[in-house]
């Protein structure tokens, strides 16, 4: 990856990120779009699998510090996802609008599942409504706000032919 | 090249183990070390993060609360734009309560249920039925006067015709009993002569027919059931004489009243029972009136004593300027008094008391006085300042006496 394409990712980065702090709270929807798993997944793609995964560390940690019950949790997570998503490029990396929904509803769904079984707060029919219900909806706004957030910064992941 | 790439593979994966080991150590620290850590983090990374939040909540509660406030303005108008329709509402009940206690007894109260259909225009439905002791032509009165007569009844429901129905007539006389006649209803289109064009649109009209010639009634007059034939007793309000029209009976005159109850407005009504009908209703009305008086008297009265206190709180702000304006004009008056005692003062001719006849020429006389005044004033002023310029003189010349 060339420094254009890393100064764009940093930019698409910091953008999601930004939007997961402003945005986010001002919807304040139960099933929320989770724009740091956009990130994640967006950056895992673009760099090798050892730094997404301390970018997922690193992003996971960040959200972690302002939840104490978990501390660790989303930064495990996270980690895992960025790592095991960089992997698996080479093999469902695709630029179609569709098929980058159906990953950012993967990894957001997989994130969600990971989180509930680490933190182990809920168990038996209020961890399988969680998993299947609310986890799921928010996977899927995750996915339609990712995908809204692709079309929009097209422009700056464009990668000019050389 | 592949040397390179088994490189980059054993430090992708010696990094991530590393970040899970670390995650792993985070999710296992004790609370003591850990939120050394976390503080750290919220300190640094995380609050440019978090002020960014912080922002967002403060909209968010921002905007909300201008919606609250928004809710609370509609709620606001809609209650407002209520209050007429329950003053009306409270009204109509308070003149119930008095109906109520001016009949004292043998009454049922009922809910006039109107019907929106072209053959309800004339029939009420009423909310009281046999059970509630409702007979057949008991007789259907509004604390305004009379509303109609009951036809038929149900177990709980019962059906009234209006004074409008086609089939309603009421022996009526004026308050003093000298007119007397058959009120019916005005039942318009059926010759020109009759029916004016102005009351084409009048609906609820009712005509008092066959009164003797000898006898007019004035419009407003109000019109009483005369207690004649039967079924509706003496003094209840029929209706308020609007004016005659001409018809083809010569002997007779005919009126056209208006109603004292408007249909439109019928919510609560009275059900007389026949034995209450039959001791009779003499009085009941101007008993109504006198309860309702008293009550609306009851509830101004606070307003009127509220007006007293403001006229009371005016006339001393009044009081207070004219002592003040009255203290202006002495000292105005000291400061031209020493002026005007150097100038002899005219000679004002005596003049007898001036009659009613010769008003006009005293007036006259009154307004040249003041004019010789006003000069001489002028004059004494212009002596006592010699560089002064001379007060122009008033150029009115006092009109001639007519």
């Amino acid at each position: 990856m060339n420094w254009s394409a890393t100064i764009r990712t940093v930019l698409l980065c910091g953008i999601l990120i930004l939007l997961h702090y402003t945005l986010r709270p001002l919807l304040a929807w139960r099933a929320s779009a989770d724009f740091l798993i956009i990130a994640l997944l967006l950056a895992s793609v673009r760099v090798r699998p050892g730094v997404a995964a301390l970018f997922g560390f690193i992003l996971g940690l960040a959200s972690d510090s302002v939840a104490l019950g978990a501390f660790g949790a989303g930064a495990l997570a996270m980690t895992l996802i960025g790592f095991g998503w960089s992997r698996l490029k080479a093999v469902f990396f695709a630029d179609h609008v569709l098929l980058n929904g159906f990953f950012l509803f993967l990894g957001k769904w997989a994130y969600e599942i990971l989180m509930n079984l680490v933190e182990r707060r809920l168990h038996g029919a209020e961890l399988l409504m969680q998993i299947l219900v609310w986890s799921s909806l928010s996977a899927a706004v995750t996915a339609v706000a990712g995908v809204i957030a692709l079309m929009l910064l097209r422009p700056v992941l464009e990668t000019r032919a050389a | 090249m592949a040397r390179t790439g088994r490189i980059s593979s054993r430090t992708d994966v010696v990094l991530f183990a590393v970040c899970v080991f670390l995650s792993l150590l985070a999710m296992v620290l004790p609370l003591r070390l850990r939120e050394p850590v976390a503080s750290a983090l919220r300190r640094s990374l995380v609050a440019p993060l978090l002020q960014l939040q912080e922002g967002s909540e403060r909209w968010r509660a921002a905007y909300l609360s201008s919606q609250r406030e928004e809710l609370k303005r509609d709620t606001l108008a809609l209650a407002a734009a209520r209050v007429p329709t329950l003053e009306n509402e409270n009204d109509r009940l308070r003149k119930l309560l008095g109906l109520g206690s001016a009949l004292k007894w043998g009454f049922i109260p009922a809910e006039a249920l109107q019907g929106r259909g072209r053959a309800e225009d004339f029939t009420i439905t009423l909310s009281a039925g046999a059970n509630a002791g409702v007979r057949e032509r008991s007789l259907v009165v509004a604390p305004e006067g009379i509303v109609g007569l009951v036809q038929t009844v149900d177990p709980t429901l019962s059906l009234a015709i209006l004074f409008a129905h086609p089939d309603f007539r009421v022996s009526a006389m004026s308050a003093d009993g000298s007119a007397f006649g058959i009120v019916q209803p005005h039942v318009t289109g059926t010759g020109a002569q009759r029916d004016p064009a102005f009351l084409r649109s009048e609906r609820y009209l009712l005509e008092m027919r066959g009164v003797p010639f000898r006898a007019t009634l004035k419009p407003g007059a109000v019109v009483y059931s005369s207690g004649l034939g039967g079924i509706y007793p003496k003094g209840i309000p029929v209706g308020v004489v609007m004016g005659e029209i001409k018809t083809t009976e010569a002997w007779a005159r005919t009126y056209i009243l208006r109603p004292a109850v408007n249909p439109a407005e019928l919510s609560a009504v009275m059900i007389l029972t026949p034995q209450r009908a039959a001791a009779g209703l003499t009085n009941v009305w101007a008993g109504v009136g006198a309860v309702d008086s008293a009550t609306r008297s009851i509830v101004l009265a606070g307003d009127s004593l509220a007006r007293q206190a403001a006229a009371a709180e005016a006339a001393a702000r009044r009081a207070a300027l004219d002592s003040a304006a009255r203290l202006l004009r002495d000292s105005l008056g000291r400061d031209t008094s020493a002026a005007a005692a150097a100038v002899p003062a005219p000679v004002t001719p005596a003049r007898p008391a001036p009659t009613p006849d010769s008003a006009a020429a005293a007036r006259a006389r009154a307004r040249r006085d003041s004019i010789q005044r006003e000069r001489a004033r002028a004059d004494s002023l212009a002596r006592q300042i010699p560089g002064a310029p001379a007060t122009p003189r008033p150029t009115t010349t006092p009109e001639p006496v007519r």
